[in-house]
C-alpha cells in the first residue's frame, strides 16, 4: 500500500495543478472546461515535438520533423504556447460568445465540441502511438517511504513549488486579487475599476499554461498521446468538485486526495484483480460528495441545484 | 429546408459513390437509424426537458448489455456459450426497462444538480458504468465482450428482405437491423406526438422554461424530470439493442463517450426541441461522416487507417461547436422554443 501511495503522489500532483487551473477558470469565468484536457495534451505534445530528436520520424505525419532542442528550453516553449493558445481561445471563441450573451449551458456544449477537435486533430498530426520524452531511463530511489525514480521526485517537488507559487500570486499580487474581485462578483469588480475582460484573458492565459505545465508532468511520469488530457479530465472534475469548485486552495487538496484515492484502491482487498476499475472509484467518490456536499471540501455553500 | 437537404445529401451518395452506391447507402441509413433513435432519447432529455445528459452511452449500454445477456449468447475470453435464454422480444422488453430503471437509480440523486453539475455526474457515471462492465468479465464478457447472439433477431427476417437483398447483393442480416431500428422510430415518434401533445409534455416543456413557476402551480417537477430521464433513457437502450446487433458482437469500447457525443452532434444538426429533426439529423451526419473518411483519404495520403478516422472526429467537434454557436436550436428547431440560457446564480 505504501509503494502505492508514492505513485498516488504523483497522480495526485498532475491531477492538483490541472485541477487548480480548471478550478481558477471556472471560477472567474463561470466556464465549465471540458476542452481543459487538450490544453494539457498540448503542453506535453509541444515539448516532444520541440525535444525530440531530429531524426525520429514518428511525429507529426512524417512531414514536419521533431526540432531536437533542449529538453528544458522545450517545456518552456511549451508552457508559452499553451499560454497563447488559451488566450487567444478567449479573444477568439470564448469573449465574442460572452459578449453576445451565450448561455452558459451552450457555452460549456461549446468546449466539448472545441475538446472533440482538438483531440483528433492531434492524433491527425501526432499520432496515435503512445510516446516517450527523449529521457534516459533512471533507476527508482526510496525518498522518506516511496519509492521513485529521481526525476519523479522533481516532479513531485515542482508541483509543490507551483502550488505555493499559485497561493501566493492569489493572495498578495494585485493581479491575483483583481481575479479574485471577478470570482466573486463580475460587476462589482467593473464598478471599481477591474477591467474584467482583461482579468478573464489573464486567467485564461494563466490556467492554460498551469494546464499545459500539468501535461509536460504527466508525460515525464507516464507518457504522451494524443488522448492523455481526456483520459484524466474527468479525475482532474473529480479532483476540483472534491476540493470545492471554484475554491483554489481547494482544488489543490482536492487534486492531490484524488490523485491518492485512485493509487491506494488499487492495493485494497476487494479491488483484487480489479486494476482497471481504480478510475471509477475517483469518480465514484466525486459523484458522493456532489449528492452529499456539493460545495466540496472548502467550498461555501452556493445554489446548485 | 431540411428535407431538401437530406434529400441532397442522399443523392451526394449516389455522385461520389460510382460502384456500389446502394450498399453504402443502406449501411448508412441503418446507422442512421440506430443513431437517430438514440437522438430522439436524448431530445426528451435535453430537447423537451432541458436535462444536460452526457451519460447518453450508458442507456445505450445498459439495453444492450441486459438485452443480450438474456439471449443465446456467447461471451469472454473462452467465449463460453449460454445456449438457453429468452426469445429476443421479451429479452428487449426486458432490456429498455432496465435501461429506464437505470435512468431512474441515476436520476433519483442527480436530477436536483444543476445543469452542468448534471452534465459531470452524468459523464462520470457512464465512465463508471463502461469500466465496470470492463471489469465483471465472468457476467459481461469484459474486454473480450459477446458474440453469437445475432441469430435470436435473425430468425424473424422476412422472406422478402431476403430476396431484396439478394437482388442488390446487400447484407441481408443488416437491411433487417436496420429496417427494424425504422419501425422504432416510427413507433417512438407517434408515441412521443402524442406525449408531448398531452398535459404531461406541456408539463415537460414547462419545466424546462421555468422550474420555479411549475413548482408554483403545485406540478412535481422533480418527478416529471424523472419520469422523462427514464423515458429517454429507455428509448436509447433500445437504440443500443440495435447498434449491437449491426456490429454482430458487443464491446465496451463501443460505449466510450464519444459515442454520446455523436447522438449529441445529431440531435443538435437536427434541431434540439425537434421531434422529427433527429432523423434528418442522423440521415444528413452519416452521409457527411462517411464522405469524410474518403475525402481524407485523399487529402492526407500518408496517414493510417486511425488517423483517417480521427478526421470524421474534427468534423464532429467542428459540427457541434459552430452549429451550437451560430443555430443553437439546430436546422430544423424552433428558435423561440428552445432556453438555453441557464446563468449560473
Amino acid at each position: 500500500m505504501i509503494e502505492q501511495f508514492g505513485n498516488g503522489l504523483l497522480l495526485g500532483i498532475i491531477i492538483s495543478v490541472a485541477s487548480v487551473a480548471l478550478s481558477l477558470l471556472y471560477g472567474v469565468t463561470r466556464i465549465v472546461n471540458f476542452a481543459h484536457g487538450e490544453i494539457i495534451a498540448l503542453g506535453a505534445i509541444m515539448t516532444l515535438f520541440f525535444s525530440n530528436p531530429i531524426d525520429s520520424k514518428i511525429l507529426f505525419l512524417d512531414r514536419f520533423a521533431p526540432l531536437g532542442m533542449n529538453f528544458s528550453i522545450s517545456i518552456v516553449i511549451a508552457i508559452l504556447i499553451c499560454g497563447i493558445f488559451g488566450g487567444l481561445l478567449e479573444i477568439f471563441l470564448f469573449r465574442p460568445l460572452r459578449k453576445s450573451e451565450v448561455g452558459n449551458i451552450a457555452v460549456l456544449v461549446v468546449t466539448i465540441g472545441l475538446s472533440i477537435f482538438f483531440r483528433h486533430l492531434y492524433l491527425l498530426f501526432a499520432t496515435g502511438r503512445v510516446q516517450n520524452f527523449p529521457l534516459e531511463l533512471e533507476r527508482r530511489q526510496t525518498y522518506l517511504f516511496f519509492d521513485m525514480t529521481p526525476r519523479n521526485f522533481q516532479v513531485l517537488i515542482a508541483g509543490l513549488f507551483v502550488m505555493i507559487f499559485i497561493g501566493l500570486f492569489l493572495s498578495y499580487t494585485k493581479i491575483g486579487k483583481a481575479m479574485r474581485a471577478v470570482r466573486d462578483s463580475n460587476e462589482l469588480a467593473n464598478v471599481s475599476g477591474i477591467n474584467s475582460d482583461n482579468i478573464i484573458l489573464f486567467t485564461w492565459i494563466a490556467s492554460s499554461m498551469l494546464a499545459g505545465l500539468a501535461g509536460i508532468f504527466q508525460a515525464i511520469i507516464n507518457d504522451v498521446r494524443y488522448n492523455m488530457g481526456f483520459l484524466i479530465l474527468l479525475l482532474i472534475f473529480a479532483g476540483t468538485v472534491l476540493g470545492g469548485i471554484g475554491t483554489s486552495f481547494g482544488a489543490m487538496v482536492g487534486g492531490l486526495l484524488i490523485g491518492i484515492f485512485v493509487q491506494v484502491s488499487v492495493a485494497l482487498p476487494f479491488m483484487e484483480g480489479h486494476t482497471e476499475a481504480k478510475n471509477a472509484v475517483a469518480l465514484a467518490i466525486m459523484i458522493l460528495i456532489l449528492l452529499f456536499r456539493p460545495q466540496g471540501i472548502f467550498g461555501q455553500k452556493e445554489r446548485i441545484s | 429546408m431540411t428535407i431538401f437537404l437530406t434529400a441532397g445529401s442522399i443523392y451526394l451518395v449516389f455522385i461520389l459513390n460510382e460502384d456500389g452506391p446502394l450498399r453504402i447507402l443502406f449501411n448508412l441509413l441503418t446507422f442512421a437509424g440506430i443513431y437517430g433513435l438514440a437522438a430522439i432519447g436524448l431530445n426528451v432529455h435535453f430537447g423537451l426537458t432541458g436535462l444536460l445528459n452526457f451519460g447518453h452511452a450508458s442507456f445505450m449500454g445498459v439495453g444492450a448489455y441486459v438485452t443480450l445477456l438474456l439471449i443465446p449468447h456467447a461471451a469472454g475470453r473462452e467465449g463460453e456459450i449460454t445456449d438457453t435464454g429468452l426469445t429476443f422480444f421479451p429479452a428487449l422488453v426486458i432490456g429498455i426497462i432496465a435501461a429506464a430503471l437505470f435512468g431512474l437509480l441515476l436520476g433519483l440523486p442527480a436530477i436536483r444538480l444543476r445543469g452542468d453539475y448534471l452534465a459531470i455526474v452524468t459523464i462520470a457515471a457512464a465512465e463508471i458504468f463502461r469500466l465496470l462492465v470492463r471489469d465483471l468479465e465472468s457476467v459481461t464478457g469484459g474486454v473480450y465482450g459477446i458474440i453469437n447472439f445475432s441469430e435470436s433477431l435473425q430468425i424473424y427476417k422476412p422472406e422478402f428482405l431476403i430476396n431484396f437483398s439478394e437482388r442488390f447483393e446487400l447484407n441481408s442480416s443488416q437491411m433487417w437491423v436496420g429496417l427494424l431500428s425504422w419501425i422504432s422510430i416510427f413507433i417512438v415518434l407517434i408515441l412521443l406526438r402524442r406525449l408531448t401533445n398531452s398535459p404531461w409534455g406541456r408539463a415537460l416543456r414547462a419545466v424546462r422554461e421555468d422550474e420555479d413557476a411549475v413548482r408554483a402551480l403545485g406540478k412535481n417537477a422533480i418527478w416529471l424530470k424523472l419520469q422523462s430521464f427514464m423515458l429517454g433513457a429507455g428509448i436509447a437502450g433500445l437504440a443500443g439493442v440495435f447498434l449491437a446487433f449491426n456490429y454482430g458482437s458487443l464491446q465496451t469500447t463501443t460505449f466510450v463517450p464519444l459515442l454520446t457525443f455523436y447522438v449529441w452532434a445529431i440531435m443538435i444538426l437536427g434541431g434540439v426541441g425537434s421531434l422529427t429533426g433527429p432523423i434528418f439529423g442522423s440521415i444528413i451526419f452519416w452521409v457527411i461522416i462517411s464522405e469524410t473518411d474518403r475525402l481524407a483519404q485523399l487529402i492526407f495520403e500518408n496517414a493510417n487507417g486511425q488517423q483517417l478516422a480521427g478526421v470524421r472526429f474534427i468534423l464532429v467537434g467542428l459540427l457541434i461547436m459552430l452549429l451550437m454557436i451560430f443555430r443553437p436550436s439546430g436546422l430544423l428547431g424552433k428558435k423561440e422554443e428552445l432556453l438555453l440560457d441557464v446563468k449560473s446564480s
